[in-house]
């Protein structure tokens, strides 16, 4: 299996613990990565904000390298995974405005087919029984006896016709890989709902809330952790989860990762190999769970 | 007791548009048993007619025409004249206030074709007009929040009459229970129509005849009764409108043979003649075993429209067949059977909205009706499409006039409060003390199914005879109903069973006064007389209630204009 | 056999709402009003929601069905039993007081609608005839006046849920709808109002909205129009517009974020509190090294991009 991935900003910056848990996991499934070094950021919803055509130009130029590449692009950001297949959309429904685009995108040496690559999420491609098959076959570590909640951020969900997953109103994807890794996964209302990170600067106290529903939801599910496939998701449940906590007033301290590492946990990697220890809230309370079982 | 100067029942066109004239002046109560925004206008689809002539030359007096040929010369033509001309001015009105039309290029109204009218004249917003003016004239009663205060899910029971002078309507509020009396010097009935006591109809559940059965046992007579119009095209069994617009922008109709049978009926203007004669036709196709696959099944063909002019013109209409059966008209023809759709009866008026007690015109003081509810009459035997968001706009703002010029100048009458309540107190214990034993779904179901087979779009003596007795029969069982919801907090039961009264009411009204109309003439059809007979019934019936029974008395239609002629498309 | 698992709710009779089921053999075809109006008149009088037209229209009959906001008119029945499931679970619409079972109280929501003043505004004196309006002027607002205030939107509107001051996706289309209108003279005090805290900028994006709406007027899409409408009248003094100025920036500059500058940006060099309150979260990541580099790397060929930007007027 070979893919463009699109890694988006976050996995660059603030959430480096992503690309390297997504990088470590691709290798040692077998999975060929092939960073779009020159893709632009998604938009992450905000520049349609105030130019969308703008966002469907930059995007349509993503998917301009990835058709060079001759590659479908792989996502590890629920919120890029969305807004990529949102320009897609536009610009597959709409010849003229495809066109339009295209002839700017024409002076950068690239065009825009359509119809040529597919657009998906890291967990898309694990979902799939070739995906789950490889998983099975790979595991080094199964996860027995965490119990994990998975939050799959809006924006591969909804609209759910531009979703990737089969049932985005009551999705399962999520749900199947953690059992796969032998985890044992816990429902919540929260976990198809938003983070809150959107607004985190421009009403910060309903965002906590959000974050601070699914957290307490989680924990009172049993979970041990939280599983999310968006770094920005991950940013608000986990960076300001103190923030939250006195907020509440409660205490939850309940570690949140990143899809990619509880995969590479499963594969064999330690915590620290794959950026555990970068994270706000200690997950050093799965190492005990999980050698409790071991 | 609760006091407005002017009390409006019913928050669609014309009880909001009402509401709009009012309050320019006076203090005034907008009563609804749903919310405005929720009325049935909303659900009107294909447009509102007036001659603006954006697309093609267009007069009054063609609309005029157009108007009274479709209602088979039953109209009253003064009445007619003036509601035609009114007709562009009411539109622009809207549009001033924001309605949302669709445009022609040059940025003008656009104005498309619609059965009867000559000229494509049915102004538009999408297929959605309805809704549209709803929500505009919504937003100015919301923008005049100061005089107009709204009753929401507030349900009207019964017109207070004292000394030949209305003086308020007694009501509940659905929510609590609680009933109330709203005392004023005008009350204005905008309550709609009652396609409800049809099995299949367009009409939503609203539809139960509420202010013209109020009217009827305040000894007012309802005028033609029997002239209920059934639309052509009511998706099969469900009723569910597809606009007649669907023809306008140049769909077909076919049966079981894949045949446009309009040829047959109507070779001039095919689809587009007027609804009573395309029902007709229809049903006749069905009765001849020709519907689709034998069933009460016409097929309504959009397919060679084409996907774009669907989605610009008819979206809504494409959404509502993928939703409720399934199918997608770009690719497959719907099935639509003939629906009760408007009655173009009601209430009898005079041009101003006044409310007339007889045959002489005279007049209830204080009590105005305009809209689907009134019988003014400038529909006739039958209404042509697009011609009744207009009249419920034209008549809701002249009615809302003359209820604010008399109220301005009257004093509130005495009214005896408790006495009042207790009526409907009484009614509400009544209702709850029945003995239980007959279903009143069994009752209504009964109701819906012999108004539809003998009182539908083919009438004649024997059947009608047997649906009058079958109603009265009902009439002695629903006093024997079970009810099982016996609360005060929000009892929608309660309210359904007392619709339900006022259906079969309805019911016997509509049946007697078609018995008694030994002709056929627009939306009334009786196949043991199957010719228009204006020698004996150019006129107006009016049906009331006396010591012995129905009392069927008529008044003469007036004509002006055009001398009645053979009517053929 | 399905079973229609409904909350009730009679405050008469039991101060506490809970579940009861109803079986039922959903006939083809059948809507879920069709099956609720079944149970109604044949099993249970009490049992009780709105419902008028039938067709997708009045918007009376919003509930959930399966936790999700939808019209119960214009759903099948049988499409709501999945994967083999049995049961379907029926309740009141979310972020509204329950009446009673599937009643709610829309008073919150009718004051929210009145909040952006929904009415044409234009103090000239109106033409003989029609205003003028372009087909293209009209498409503009042709998606939110499909709104039917159903309130399925505001339902399931994650912000609502936790923030009963936020205006939420149906007030917010019926601005758009005005904000759009060319007839329209009020934009300007109208965008300043929406900019103010609990108005356009205080949607998360979260995209409920536009899955519940029963038609085109899907809330989140008008959002984003007026929020783009706010940056060109320069209505920019507020967070939300100050982000999405930063970010285009940003992405211009470089080809993806930088988000070290953004959340200063964002609450503005001179907004103290918001920049106090950035402090603890940027100190506990500076401290895991949980931060973006300390030189912005760009993308490779940042340069296309920005080209790009400035084609499209950037």
């Amino acid at each position: 299996m070979k893919f463009a991935l699109f890694t988006g900003c976050v996995a660059k910056g603030a959430t480096r613990e992503l690309m390297l848990a997504t990088i470590k996991s691709a290798e040692a499934l077998g999975i060929d990565f092939i960073e779009m070094k020159s893709a632009a950021c998604c938009g992450a919803g905000v520049i349609s904000e105030k130019n969308p055509v703008l966002t469907d130009a930059i995007n349509a130029r993503t998917f301009a390298l990835a058709e060079e590449q001759g590659l479908d692009i792989i996502t590890i950001c629920s919120t890029c995974q969305g807004n990529l297949k949102k320009s897609e959309c536009h610009l597959d429904e709409d010849v003229e405005y495809k066109d339009k685009i295209n002839h700017v995108l024409k002076d950068g040496g690239h065009q825009y087919e359509g119809g040529k690559i597919k657009i998906k999420h890291f967990s898309n491609i694990l979902a799939t029984p070739e995906g789950k098959a490889l998983l099975k076959e790979k595991i080094k570590r199964p996860l027995t006896g965490l119990k994990t909640a998975g939050f799959y951020g809006c924006y591969v969900l909804r609209p759910s016709e531009l979703s990737e997953y089969e049932d985005p109103d009551n999705p399962k994807e999520l749900e199947e890989l953690f059992e796969i890794l032998g985890a044992t996964p816990v429902y919540y209302p929260s976990r198809i709902k938003c983070c809150g990170f959107p607004i985190i600067m421009m009403n910060k106290d309903a965002s906590h809330a959000m974050a601070g529903n699914a957290l307490i939801e989680a924990v009172e599910g049993g979970a041990d952790c939280v599983v999310t496939g968006c770094p920005l998701c991950h940013l608000s449940l986990d960076s300001y989860q103190p923030e939250i906590e006195s907020m509440q007033k409660k205490h939850y301290s309940i570690p949140i990762l990143h899809l990619p590492q509880l995969v590479a946990l499963a594969l064999g990697f330690s915590p620290e190999e794959i950026g555990m220890d970068k994270h706000i809230v200690s997950t050093v309370g799965l190492d005990k769970i999980l050698a409790q079982h071991a | 007791m609760i006091k407005h100067d002017v009390l409006i029942v019913g928050a669609g066109l014309a009880g909001m548009r009402a509401a709009l004239e009012v309050c320019k002046d006076l203090d005034v109560g907008l009563l609804t048993k749903v919310y405005p925004s929720r009325s049935h206008s909303g659900a009107a689809q294909g447009g509102i007619a007036a001659s603006l002539g954006n697309s093609e030359d267009d007069s009054w007096e063609e609309h005029m025409f157009d108007t009274i040929k479709g209602g088979d010369y039953l109209s009253d033509q003064d009445a007619v004249e003036e509601y035609v001309k009114a007709a562009p001015k009411v539109i622009y009105e809207l549009e001033h206030m924001g309605c949302t039309f669709s445009r022609t290029e040059d940025g003008k109204i656009a104005q498309r074709s619609f059965g009867g009218h000559s000229k494509p004249r049915a102004c538009f917003s999408a297929d959605r007009t309805g809704h549209a003016i709803l929500h505009a004239l919504h937003e100015q009663v919301l923008k005049n929040a100061k005089s107009i205060k709204i009753y929401s899910e507030w349900y009207m029971h019964q017109l207070i009459v004292e000394d030949g002078r209305c003086g308020g309507v007694v009501v509940s509020n659905i929510r609590t229970g609680e009933v109330e009396v709203i005392h004023a010097k005008a009350v204005v009935f905008a309550t709609g129509g009652y396609g409800r006591v049809f099995q299949i109809t367009t009409n939503a559940f609203a539809g139960t005849a509420d202010g013209a059965i109020a009217a009827f046992r305040a000894g007012i007579p309802l005028e033609d009764s029997e002239f209920v119009q059934f639309h052509p095209s009511g998706l099969y069994r469900q009723g569910i409108l597809f606009s007649e617009a669907a023809r306008g922008e140049g769909g077909y109709l076919l049966n079981g043979k894949g045949e446009r049978f309009m040829e047959q009926y109507a070779p001039s203007r095919m689809e587009l003649a007027p609804r009573d004669i395309v029902a007709r036709a229809e049903q006749s196709e069905i009765d001849a075993g020709r519907g689709v696959d034998g069933k009460d099944i016409i097929h309504l063909d959009l397919r060679h429209l084409g996907e774009a002019r669907i989605m610009e013109r008819l979206p809504q209409i494409r959404q509502l067949g993928i939703d409720f059966i399934g199918v997608d008209c770009v690719t497959d023809p719907l099935p639509i059977q003939p629906s009760a759709h408007y009655s173009m009866g009601g209430i009898p008026t005079d041009m101003f909205g006044q409310v007339v007690i007889d045959e002489k015109g005279t007049p209830m003081k204080g009590f105005f009706a305009a809209g689907e509810c009134a019988c003014v009459s400038v529909h006739g035997a039958n209404r042509l499409g697009t011609n009744s968001l207009l009249e419920a706009t034209v008549f809701g703002e002249r009615t809302g006039r003359s209820a604010l010029k008399y109220a301005r100048n009257a004093e509130f009458s005495k009214v005896n409060e408790s006495h009042e309540k207790a009526r409907v107190l009484n009614q509400v214990e009544e209702i709850f003390q029945r003995d239980g034993s007959e279903s009143y779904n069994d009752i209504r179901n009964e109701m819906k199914e012999v108004m539809m087979a003998k009182c539908g779009v083919f009438r004649d003596a024997e059947k009608l005879k047997s649906c009058i007795a079958t109603i009265q029969d009902l009439k002695e069982r629903y006093k024997k109903g079970k009810v099982t919801d016996k609360g005060q907090l929000f009892n929608t039961e309660l309210y359904e069973i007392i619709e339900l009264g006022n259906m079969l009411e309805m019911a016997e009204i509509i049946s007697t006064a078609a018995l008694a109309r030994q002709e056929s003439r627009g939306g009334h059809f009786r196949t043991d007389f199957p010719k228009r007979d204006d020698k004996d019934f150019l006129k107006h019936s009016l049906v009331s209630r006396n010591e012995s029974g129905m009392e069927l008395k008529y008044k003469p239609v007036v004509i002006t204009r055009y001398q009645p002629k053979e009517r053929t498309y | 056999m399905a079973k229609f698992r409904i909350k009730r709710y009679n405050p008469e009779k039991q101060a506490e709402p809970y579940y009861e089921e109803f079986d039922y053999d959903i006939p083809e075809g059948a809507t879920l009003l069709d099956c609720l109006n079944h149970l109604k008149w044949n099993v249970d009088g009490t049992l009780t929601y709105r419902m008028s037209c039938r067709s997708a229209i009045c918007g009376s009959c919003a509930m959930k069905g399966n936790g999700h906001a939808l019209l119960a008119c214009q759903k099948q029945a049988a499409h709501l039993l999945k994967d083999g499931s049995d049961t379907i679970t029926i309740e009141p619409l979310g972020n509204m007081p329950v009446i009673k079972d599937l009643a709610t109280d829309f008073q919150q929501f009718w004051d929210k609608v009145d909040q952006v003043k929904p009415y044409l505004q234009n103090k000239e004196k109106p033409p003989e005839r029609e205003r003028q309006q372009s087909p293209q002027q009209f498409r503009k607002i042709d998606d939110a006046t499909t709104c039917i205030m159903c309130g399925a939107c505001y339902s399931d509107c994650n912000v609502l849920e936790v923030d009963k001051n936020f205006l939420g996706p149906a007030a917010l289309a019926k601005a758009q709808r005005f904000v759009g209108d060319s007839r329209d003279q009020a934009t300007r005090d109208r965008i300043k109002e929406l900019s103010k805290p609990g108005g356009m900028w205080d949607c998360t994006h979260c995209g409920e909205c536009v899955e519940r709406c029963p038609k085109p007027a899907e809330p989140f899409y008008r959002i984003k129009e007026l929020m783009a409408v706010g940056l060109e009248e320069g209505v920019t003094n507020n967070v939300g517009a100050r982000h999405a100025l930063s970010f285009v920036k940003s992405v211009k500059h470089s080809g993806r974020l930088n988000e070290s500058k953004i959340p200063i940006e964002s609450m503005g060099y001179f907004n103290i509190k918001g920049l106090l309150d950035l402090v603890p979260v940027g100190l506990r990541m500076l401290l895991k090294m949980k931060i973006p580099p300390i030189i912005h790397k760009p993308i490779d060929d940042a340069k296309d991009v920005r080209r790009i930007f400035e084609e499209f007027g950037e």
